[in-house]
């Protein structure tokens, strides 16, 4: 299909990405302040436990140190949380594991900020420690929060489950086991703030919300909000992590009681213990097919640890129970996620939020079912799978944009390949090659939860276009599709339009750049802005050039009479002309995605007005002498709606892949134990395989030009496809995430390969 | 925090002299890849860093009467590209192809490998299947360390504060036969949960006339498996016998290392390991 | 505590430098915080990432693990260093026409991986450019394209380069809905694969 547009769909040159190749100061820790002094919070001695008392006179007499602050000192409310609040900025009563920050040093320099911090005597009375969920909600288990262990169990319940499995000519059950996952993006949390001529609080953040980190900030100090300005700093990476505050709050509380630049940059090591991780899983999945294979039953029971904190713990647990029946019409389902607090450092939101966990669970009994009833990976998956008019376990008939059987379409004919060629060609008697699926669909947007994103966009008497969004831009290129949107709506090219991103001075809220929907929502919001500023511009030209708006057209700068184009007239000339007669070219757009809260009980309800599908292909060869497995190919096919920037989306499902593989293969995180980036790893260049992505496009017509999302749906079905592919060269299947060494080479010796010719 | 002093040592000489009056004092510094991890976590602790990184005298990678010589100072980008190397000690080549990551094979030395005694250190097992010699220099002279002397227990070696090793004496070899393999959780950037040097000759009629093991990052210290080499000298490798001598060497590191946790996996994985590392030695043999 | 002062010398992106250091200063704080240029990032403090690679005498090291006094007398290359008079290096150009950045934080070390390999090896092939890069950690690209924006900055690919830029922004082919249009359609990629080496395994 040609592209229409002479924007959208075109891979233009990123903006901001100069800067980066430049090497430009544009991160928090790159900003040059006068004088600032050091921040280093005082974290917990213990995972639970009673804070008695806190003796900061030792600390105060080291050289350097400045003050040391704790909960007293907070003039506001000190309680924060992305969703519910229960996570105070520094411990008052209790600390409830071991990232908690007790107090708050700040010095003239890092050396004596940290021995400051070593110098504040804290008294603790220490409390039962549980670390596991289930114990966490062992009857008469200590509280660890007053409301309890359970944060939140979401229900979905849909048909006659019993009678289904009683009918269902094969039934498969398993558990299944994932671990937490650090996010690991390449820049540590970092912040700097001063204080303005004018007295504002500045703060520059390196964040995924500029206007939630606002909010949370004014709170603690009790302030108004004119009193306190967060920007949005190139923030290098986040995936999650930087939507709960890291620095933020910690500088806004030195900020208020000192009135002198400060910064804290955390090293790496505070990076991993401080901030959240991916929740682990036990989820336990009984599946039932008819003998046609399909799916008529789902039970599932999941558990997930969201630590101390209840950070995204909601979010997880909901998007957890209504992706847990995967992209695929299930009659009858009972689901249940639960999230338990225990004494861990938080979990938090993390690239798919309990949907690549999920995935791990569905994907896999998928291939199980497929097994069981002598059918094909790729033809169960077909013949479940949702499609227009499809109505999901929520009870949610999906009417658009349902490209689940055209990515299915797209990775065929290189399964057909692999199954039939490149899987009998191993390099050596000791490795199996395996191929392996993996579906999956993802909600765009909060889960049935308002979200809505806000966007201004305004010309001024040259005709020269500025855009205003609070849609913080953490690598995905949300800047340049956002700019896109508007230049696409008003003929100009994206470098036309003047970004203001990320200033709460300036802009307005966009909401998180989380769950996959800054695209959609704030692309719609932007979209929304822009039309009104266009009409507005189309009335004018009317009036001058005597023609009907529906003949007029806009590009390069000019309106012009599509029929006629030299009859036209440029947007300086328009532009003076509304603002000489009191007219209006500054417009606010807004816009929330049309959903239904989930029942409490049921789970009915519309969770997300638009989903994005995929379907993923992995080719591996395990070693079946040492357990390693090299990842050779994936072949990954997403709907994404429209492709506003195919790049961008390209450089998503690679970066997606890559994740992807360190989740299946090699990522653990390990509370306690997995201290720096010695002890935890990411994929390296040398770890990925050949990437072959396939973009789909089945539009979605309330997303600008049709488009949905691919940040978080880029991840999710790699882990299982690589898993599915090593059950497939081995014959025996792991159930426990990651596929490391030591579980591949067990399956290896279980099924009988090991040191076998 | 207590600042360092510096010092840059100008001849080995003087080196020698500093570490004699200042050695428990004093860090030596040839690549720092080492040394700046525990300085910065306050692990090494002390207050003189000589640096030693600049000496020509232990950079030379030379053939003498001695045998193969390798500075302590050479680094793991140059083991890499010299021709010297990767004829006469093949393995040791082939660790550096897959040692860290470039950046720090451009400055990490062999000797600081060897020096911090890392069980995981991947220079060690072909240094040991070239029967190395550590030649260690102090006020009273020099002195020669086999492979599997040098280190007194994991992370420690049995230098003393006045001691220096200048270079590394290797048997030279052109052999038939050598390879050096890891086991990582990662393609590059890892640490080696498991590494093997290896290195062999055959005679006419196929059977295995001279053989050198070595097996890495599974026992606290350096060790050469001769158990396993006597196994398979003078007879065809097969795939029977290397099932075999895997067992044998899977038995001598349980006996080294005991019954650890870890050893559910690395019990197996070492003849996995063996296997796949010797397993071309089969077909080569046959010929 | 008086901290003792070393005297370093050093040519830094062909300028001429002159700092008194403490010796516990690693050489990634000299170029940060000592000359103050920012380009150099820390990802970990310990080797583990190559956000902080510099051009040491032509190779490229980690800063983090360099202590700074080890720069005396050195020619250090760092990314501010890739530009001449306001002109992008080209390595720095098809960075930006391959869509090798994202969150922008590791692309100066991958560049001065890059800028480094070029020197030592002007024809690289695909193997020596994962071994060049491999111990620069992306967490975001998943490398492809910072792979292809390296392959095309290659110096005798980087001439010929700017008549592929044309057609491969108007004919990117995609998948669409529908089973009938794919025997035309193809898949974007644009890297390592030969799509016509694709289009014949197609069923």
């Amino acid at each position: 299909m040609k592209n229409q547009y002479h924007t959208v769909g075109k891979s233009v040159r990123r903006k901001g990405a100069l800067d980066k190749v430049k090497g430009a100061p544009v991160f928090c820790a790159d900003l040059e302040l006068d004088d600032p002094l050091c921040l280093k919070a005082v974290r917990s001695r213990y995972p639970h436990a009673l804070l008695k008392h806190i003796d900061v006179s030792k600390a105060l007499n080291i050289k350097g140190v400045v003050a040391v602050f704790t909960a007293a000192d907070i003039p506001g409310k000190n309680l924060m949380g992305i969703i519910n609040k229960d996570q105070p900025l520094l411990a008052a009563d209790k600390v409830r594991s071991l990232a908690d920050p007790v107090a708050l040093v700040a010095a003239e320099t890092d050396e004596a900020a940290a021995l400051g911090a070593a110098a504040v005597i804290v008294t603790y009375e220490e409390l039962p420690v549980m670390f596991d969920p289930q114990e966490a909600l062992a009857p008469g288990a200590p509280k660890i929060h007053k409301k309890g262990n359970l944060l939140i169990k979401r229900k979905i319940q849909k048909g006659d489950v019993d009678k289904a499995f009683d009918n269902a000519h094969v039934i498969i059950e398993k558990t299944y086991q994932t671990s937490a996952i650090e996010h690991t993006f390449l820049e540590p949390d970092a912040g700097v703030g001063y204080v303005d001529d004018d007295g504002t609080l500045v703060i520059h953040a390196s964040t995924q919300n500029p206007h939630y980190d606002h909010k949370e900030v004014v709170t603690f100090l009790g302030v108004a909000d004119e009193t306190v300005r967060i920007i949005q700093a190139a923030t290098g990476g986040a995936f999650g992590s930087k939507l709960d505050l890291n620095v933020q709050g910690f500088i806004g509380l030195a900020l208020y009681h000192l009135k002198r630049p400060v910064r804290y940059v955390f090293t790496r090591e505070e990076s991993f213990l401080a901030t959240s991780k991916r929740h682990p899983f036990v989820i336990h999945m009984k599946s039932g097919a008819d003998i046609h294979g399909r799916v008529v039953v789902l039970k599932m029971r999941a558990v997930c640890n969201t630590g101390a904190y209840g950070s995204y713990g909601i979010a997880v647990a909901s998007r957890a129970a209504v992706h847990g029946t995967g992209p695929y019409e299930i009659d009858n389902v009972d689901m249940a996620c639960s999230a338990v607090y225990t004494n861990t450092p938080f979990c938090g939101a993390m690239r798919g939020f309990g949907a690549p966990q999920m995935a791990l669970a569905h994907e896999s009994q998928m291939d199980l079912l497929a097994t069981a009833l002598d059918m094909d990976p790729l033809t169960i998956r077909r013949v479940n799978g949702l499609k227009k008019g499809s109505i999901t376990g929520t009870g949610q008939t999906i009417t658009d944009s349902v490209g689940f059987n055209a990515c299915l379409d797209g990775v065929s004919p290189y399964y057909k390949e692999a199954m039939d060629t490149w899987v009998a060609g191993s390099p050596s008697p000791f490795i199996k090659r395996g191929v392996g699926l993996g579906g999956m669909w993802y909600g765009i947007g909060n889960t049935g939860v308002q979200n809505p994103s806000t966007a201004k966009i305004e010309m001024d008497r040259k005709g020269r276009v500025t855009l205003f969004t609070g849609c913080a831009d953490i690598g995905q290129g949300s800047t340049t599709v956002l700019a896109q949107i508007a230049g696409e709506t008003l003929g100009l090219s994206a470098d036309a339009i003047e970004m203001v991103v990320g200033d709460t001075r300036y802009t307005t809220n966009a909401g998180a750049t989380s769950a996959s929907r800054q695209t959609y929502i704030s692309g719609n919001a932007v979209k929304d802005a822009t039309d009104k500023l266009v009409n507005v511009l189309l009335t004018e030209a009317v009036n001058r050039l005597r023609v009907q708006k529906s003949y007029l057209k806009l590009s390069g700068g000019w309106v012009f009479d599509d029929r006629n184009p030299d009859k036209k007239v440029d947007f300086a000339w328009l532009a003076q002309r509304v603002l000489d007669r009191g007219g209006v070219l500054s417009w606010q757009g807004f816009f929330d995605p049309d959903t239904v809260p989930l029942d409490p009980e049921t789970g009915e309800g519309a969770p997300y007005a638009t989903y994005a599908f995929a379907c993923q292909m992995a080719c591996v060869e395990v070693d079946t002498l040492t357990g390693e497995v090299a990842v050779k190919k994936v072949v990954a096919a997403h709907d994404v709606g429209k492709a506003i920037h195919p790049e961008n989306v390209i450089g998503q499902i690679c970066g997606g892949v890559a994740m992807g593989v360190g989740f299946a293969l090699m990522e653990e995180f390990v509370p306690g134990k997995t201290e720096s980036m010695k002890d935890y790893h990411i994929p390296t260049m040398k770890d990925m395989p050949e990437i072959i992505p396939l973009i789909v496009e089945d539009a979605e017509p309330s997303g600008p030009f049709g488009a949905k999302g691919v940040g978080e749906p880029a991840l999710i079905p790699t882990a299982p496809a690589i898993v599915n592919a090593i059950a497939h060269a081995l014959g025996e299947r792991i159930y426990h995430l990651p596929a490391s060494l030591e579980r591949v080479l067990e399956a290896s010796i279980k099924a009988g390969h090991f040191n076998k010719l | 925090m207590a600042d360092m002093k510096y010092v840059r040592a100008e001849t080995l000489e003087e080196a020698v002299a500093f570490l004699s009056t200042h050695g428990l004092q004093t860090i030596i510094l040839a690549g720092g890849t080492d040394v700046m991890v525990d300085v910065r976590s306050g692990e090494l602790n002390k207050k003189i860093l000589l640096d030693v990184s600049r000496l020509a005298a232990l950079k030379k990678i030379e053939i003498t009467d001695e045998g193969l010589c390798i500075g302590s100072g050479v680094t793991l980008t140059e083991i890499n590209t010299s021709p010297l190397i990767k004829k006469h000690a093949p393995a040791l080549q082939r660790c550096s192809c897959t040692f860290a990551s470039r950046q720090i094979r451009n400055i990490a030395t062999v000797g600081g490998n060897v020096a911090h005694a890392s069980p995981c250190g991947d220079t060690i097992p072909p240094l040991v299947i070239h029967e190395a010699q550590a030649v260690v220099a102090n006020q009273d002279g020099q002195r020669e360390i086999s492979m599997d002397a040098i280190a007194s227990g994991a992370y420690h070696s049995c230098l003393a504060p006045g001691d220096l090793i200048v270079k590394f004496i290797l048997k030279p070899r052109k052999v038939g036969f050598a390879d050096f393999q890891k086991i990582g959780r990662r393609k590059a950037l890892a640490v080696s949960r498991m590494s093997m040097a290896v290195m062999a000759d055959k005679d006419e009629t196929g059977n295995l006339s001279f053989i050198r093991f070595s097996l890495g990052a599974c026992t606290p210290t350096p060790h050469r498996m001769d158990a396993v080499e006597s196994f398979l000298m003078g007879q065809k490798p097969t795939h029977e016998r290397l099932l075999q001598a895997g067992e044998i060497l899977a038995e001598k590191m349980v006996e080294i290392t005991g019954r650890r946790a870890s050893i559910i996996y690395k019990e197996p994985a070492v003849q996995g390991l063996f296997m796949r590392i010797l397993y071309p030695m089969v077909e080569w043999c046959a010929q | 505590m008086e901290k003792e002062k070393i005297h370093i010398q050093f040519t830094l992106n062909g300028r001429d430098v002159s700092l008194d250091i403490p010796v516990k200063m690693t050489a990634l704080q000299v170029i940060r915080d000592g000359v103050g240029l920012k380009g150099t990032k820390e990802g970990c403090g310990i080797g583990e990432c190559g956000a902080c690679t510099i051009e040491v005498n032509g190779k490229a090291i980690n800063a983090c693990l360099m202590f700074g006094v080890q720069l005396d007398g050195c020619d250090v290359i760092t990314v501010e260093g890739l530009e001449k008079e306001g002109t992008l290096h080209p390595i720095q150009e098809k960075f930006l026409d391959h869509h090798g950045v994202q969150c922008g934080f590791c692309t100066p070390g991958v560049l001065m991986s890059t800028h480094a390999l070029f020197k030592e090896n002007p024809a690289p092939d695909d193997e020596d450019i994962s071994n060049a890069v491999a111990g620069n950690l992306c967490r975001c690209t998943g490398y492809q394209q910072i792979f292809s924006s390296i392959k095309a900055a290659i110096p005798v690919n980087a001439v010929d380069d700017d008549s592929d830029m044309a057609s491969r922004h108007d004919d990117k082919a995609m998948c669409q809905d529908s089973a009938t249009e794919r025997d035309t359609s193809m898949a974007l990629n644009g890297t390592k694969k030969d799509k016509t080496e694709e289009a014949q395994h197609h069923g």
